[in-house]
């Protein structure tokens, strides 16, 4: 089989926001999933108990009613509830009910977690549901279409920043240059330390490995030339991904950047 | 035209690496971070706060027998299906961003402040208890440290006690 480089690669809108949102909703149902298993964490002896967390709230009323929220039985209703609308979302397909619901319970569970859980992937999940609202809320002044579009761009200017960033920011560190904060960050790790002898620790491969991520996270927005361009770009993100959930045990990481993909294929096609 | 929509964007990215903003904090800036992402991860080398804790049993005369210091940080074992399902891991990884937080708080607070006042203070004391009364249930006392290391390609390199808790009994 021959890739024809001549003839434009679109991604259809309607697949593009399909796969988006089996995608999101996915990556959304692992956490939620997780955050029922994790409930015991948060009662008792636990580390995130709500009788001490409650001081961070500033104002009295808010604090009253996140209070009646959090009792271990309505927290139990949010999750189920937040994994109906991931149902419905999956199912069928977004709508101003689902996606509202899953972005206020998203606010509530930030605020249960101290503004984020696991720093980065509820950076990109709030991204793509901020997106996704974007379009269902544009959707009553606009055309549907017009809507999506400025739906599918932010969560691709985001997510194509994210890289570009994460990147550009190890280039000025020279620890990154010389390969030795891979392997400071790999023994740190929850899966660390790395065993004396392993292949991570040659200097010749954590350098090689550092700046060809780093290179290749600075050039993410020459993704957006060409959607032929974006699908590798995007194969190498997945492998990339899968990487650091290997190494650093962030598996959310892996599904919150994978469901910004359709976006960026699909963005990358409209020049 | 689309190379220089590309250029442009390069370049605005370029200008936010190099131009500062002033830091805005408050309780609802810092509930609400997620909003405002900077996509810096793993990016600084340095000193990297750490939770010790002990814990001690009274002899008849009160006098306290400490158990060595030990690191409560979170290790867990590799596996693929964890893709999928991995709550401890992550747990593990929001025990460490706590503590990150909490040397945070400490490193802003103004000097001769209290850091009992602090929510993170409190979090880390309420788990150090728990973990603790677990692994030693008879004993009374319990004391925890947030030591710096200093880590390079080999090892630790430097470590220095930042903050040293009172000795709290257990309630």
């Amino acid at each position: 089989m021959t890739v024809d480089w001549g003839t434009p690669f679109v991604l259809s809108m309607p697949l593009a926001i399909r796969s988006l949102e089996l995608l999101f909703a996915l990556s959304v149902g692992i956490q939620t999933l997780e955050f029922w298993r994790l409930r015991p964490a948060m009662q008792n002896d636990g580390l995130w108990v709500w009788a001490i967390q409650r001081k961070d709230i500033p104002t009295p009323w808010i604090r009253l009613s996140l209070d009646a929220l959090f009792t271990p039985k309505m927290f139990n209703v949010l999750l189920l509830t937040r994994l109906l609308a991931l149902i419905s979302m999956a199912a069928q397909a977004c709508n101003l009910l689902n996606v509202g619901f899953l972005f206020v319970s998203n606010l509530a569970m930030l605020i249960r977690w101290r503004g984020a859980f696991n720093g980065g992937s509820d950076f990109m999940t709030l991204v793509v549901l901020t997106g996704l609202l974007i379009a269902q809320v544009a959707s009553y002044f606009t055309t549907s279409e017009m809507a999506w579009r400025a739906g599918l761009w932010y969560i691709t200017i985001q997510s194509i920043t994210s890289y570009f960033m994460s990147g550009s920011v190890k280039l000025l560190k020279p620890e990154w240059r010389d390969g030795s904060a891979m392997t400071i960050f790999l023994n740190a790790s929850i899966h660390g330390p790395l065993r004396t002898g392993h292949w991570l620790r040659k200097p010749w491969l954590t350098v090689t490995g550092s700046w060809a991520f780093i290179l290749w996270e600075c050039a993410a927005p020459l993704a957006l030339l060409e959607a032929r361009v974006a699908l590798v770009f995007c194969g190498i993100a997945a492998f990339f991904h899968f990487l650091v959930f290997w190494f650093f045990g962030l598996n959310r990481f892996f599904w919150a950047w994978i469901s910004t993909f359709p976006a960026i294929v699909w963005c990358s096609g409209q020049f | 035209m689309t190379i220089y929509w590309v250029i442009a964007y390069f370049l605005v990215l370029a200008l936010t690496l190099i131009y500062k903003t002033p830091i805005v904090q408050g309780p609802w800036l810092f509930l609400f971070r997620s909003f405002f992402p900077n996509w810096k991860f793993f990016h600084a080398v340095g000193y990297v706060p750490h939770l010790y804790a002990r814990a001690a049993l009274a002899n008849p005369k009160a006098e306290l027998t400490w158990t060595e210091w030990e690191h409560l940080y979170p290790r867990t074992s590799q596996s693929f299906w964890q893709l999928f399902h991995n709550p401890v891991t992550n747990l593990g990884l929001a025990q460490q961003n706590l503590i990150d937080h909490f040397w945070a708080d400490l490193n802003d607070a103004p000097e001769g402040c209290d850091p009992r006042q602090f929510v993170s203070y409190q979090m880390v004391a309420h788990f150090v208890q728990g973990v603790l009364k677990h692994k030693y249930p008879e004993h009374s006392h319990t004391q925890f440290e947030l030591r710096m290391l200093l880590d390079n390609a080999s090892g630790n390199v430097h470590t220095h006690v930042m903050l040293t808790s009172p000795e709290e009994a257990r309630l």
